[in-house]
């Protein structure tokens, strides 16, 4: 999409070249299927590759090879992380405990998990979208068998203490979830120094094909599997393996990993920029979630007073620059940001939040364009609106 | 995304602004917060002057504008016909995008209901 300005990496990013070219073969080529390894040597070829893709995806997060189960994405590898240590350890406990920031793969997952007997308690949240370890640790008690908090938030950007809630699990006996979806790819991320049993990830989030995922889970940990069939992964997560997907996902993590400082550093520097551009030339803009290192280096997110986001989004999609938002008005459900209600962003303002998410294909000299559309649509949109005085 | 008609007066809106001292103002807040204020001036039963402001999505916008061009001129009774039935001689619409078409629409008869 190089005509336009893409603005919308936290939803999706486009596929690094170097990830494609590495997944052509698997499609035509070597397309066999891997489970039939002893028997077909194209199998033990695709296979090979499999395991190699394995390795890559452990190494981002330091974990051991045989804790990396391949899933159909983060929506897949948070509903098996959560149900299935939920099923599986009933006979311990059945409280669980997360935040109202999480992604709405964990939070529909514990919501089903509410039906089954299963009891969910929230940390709240600070303005900034903290959760404060030492609010989980009083929350936790004998029933308490999982914790599951994100690792930074999609909206907003927070990061949050991860290793501290992991230790005080680990302390305790508790299973620690964290869904890295946002994060690995971007952020160094060590399961073995924060003390994280469960992990999900999600390939086309930094730079692999949309359609796979992964679920870490530290080997020993008790996990009912989620999807039954021909025992693929360990049994964990059945189904013919997504070999394409694997292969691409195994390659955008080893270009991460090499990649990943230098990526992110550029990233902050742009966004920093754009930000301060942002402030200065538009009035009346205010930045939700936190400042400085505690916000994940793409995110921006900011209310814009006296207008709503949907029209603003549609006119820049006009103008080739597509961001996000925190709700579209005529959005599917029409709910508001439940992240933004959670750090007491108001009902009404919600419709006013914009998300920038920004890639490693954002280049500095997009900050001009970007800022002089902003400015002009915001303008012509306060011109007209009933909230907006000078 | 938008019908055609719908991203013209989006993109190009008609009548935008306030008129000081109007005949008659009417205005409509949605649940989500979104609002539109229709002004009028009316001379001998007929709208000389139509203006209005709106902070909506862009089906809400597009209606405020095609409303105001359509009712400029017209009469009382004229006016009095413009409905979802009238908009949908414009556009189509889903069930969905009524709440975005009311933010407009209701706002424009509360405008004309004292006539």
């Amino acid at each position: 999409m190089e005509s336009v300005v893409y603005l919308d990496n936290a939803a999706t990013t486009a596929v690094d070249e170097r990830v494609v070219k590495k997944m052509l073969p698997y499609f035509s080529e070597k397309y066999a299927n891997p489970a039939t390894k002893w028997t077909s040597s194209l199998s033990k070829e695709v296979d090979f590759a499999v395991e190699e893709a394995r390795m890559s995806v452990a190494k981002i997060i330091n974990s051991e090879v045989d804790e990396i189960y391949f899933t159909s994405g983060g929506t897949e590898a948070d509903n098996t992380a959560l149900k299935g240590i939920a099923f599986s350890n009933m006979n311990r406990g059945n409280e669980i405990i997360s935040t109202p920031i999480e992604h709405e793969a964990v939070l529909k997952s514990l919501y089903a998990l509410e039906k089954f007997g299963f009891e969910i308690k929230f940390a709240r949240v600070d303005s900034k979208g903290f959760v404060d370890p030492m609010e989980i640790v009083k929350m936790i008690t004998q029933k308490t068998i999982l914790i599951s908090v994100m690792h930074a938030n999609n909206e907003i950007g927070t990061i949050e203490p991860i290793r501290e809630i992991g230790m005080i699990c680990r302390e305790r006996n508790i299973y620690f979830h964290t869904d890295a979806v946002q994060t690995v790819g971007h952020l160094k991320i060590n399961v073995k120094n924060d003390y994280i049993d469960l992990l999900s990830l999600s390939g086309h989030k930094f730079y692999g094909p949309k359609g796979i995922g992964a679920i870490f889970v530290r080997n020993g940990v008790k996990i009912q599997s989620f999807m039954d069939g021909g025992g693929q992964e360990k049994g964990v997560r059945s189904g013919t393996l997504n070999t394409t997907g694997i292969v691409g996902l195994g390659e955008a993590a080893r270009i991460a990993f090499e990649e990943m400082e230098e990526t992110e550093e550029k990233i902050k520097n742009i966004r920093n920029k754009l930000w301060e551009r942002i402030q200065n030339e538009i009035p009346k803009v205010y930045l939700n979630g936190p400042d400085g290192e505690t916000r994940i280096a793409n995110n921006l997110s900011f209310n814009i007073i006296g207008i709503r986001n949907e029209p603003l989004l549609v006119a820049l999609n006009e103008r080739g620059i597509i961001a996000g938002g925190g709700s579209a008005c005529s959005a599917e459900g029409k709910n508001p940001s439940h992240v933004l209600e959670s750090i007491g962003v108001r009902k009404d303002d919600i419709f006013s939040v914009i998300r920038i998410s920004l890639g490693k294909y954002n280049k500095e000299t997009e900050i001009d364009t970007i800022v002089y559309n902003f400015k002009e649509v915001v303008k012509q949109l306060r011109e007209m609106s009933p909230f907006w005085t000078e | 995304m938008y019908p055609k008609i719908v991203m013209e007066h989006f993109l190009h809106p008609k009548n935008v602004g306030k008129i000081e001292n109007p005949t008659s103002t009417g205005s409509f807040t949605s649940i989500s917060g979104g609002k539109a204020v229709f002004y009028l001036n009316i001379e001998n039963s007929i709208a000389k002057d139509v203006k209005y402001q709106v902070a909506g999505c862009p089906f809400a916008i597009a209606v405020c504008s095609i409303i105001s061009e359509y009712a400029l001129g017209k009469s009382i009774s004229e006016l009095k016909e413009i409905s979802k039935h009238f908009l949908s001689a414009y556009f189509d619409f889903t069930d969905e995008q009524e709440e975005c078409i009311n933010l407009a629409l209701l706002a424009f008869l509360e405008s004309i209901k004292d006539f």
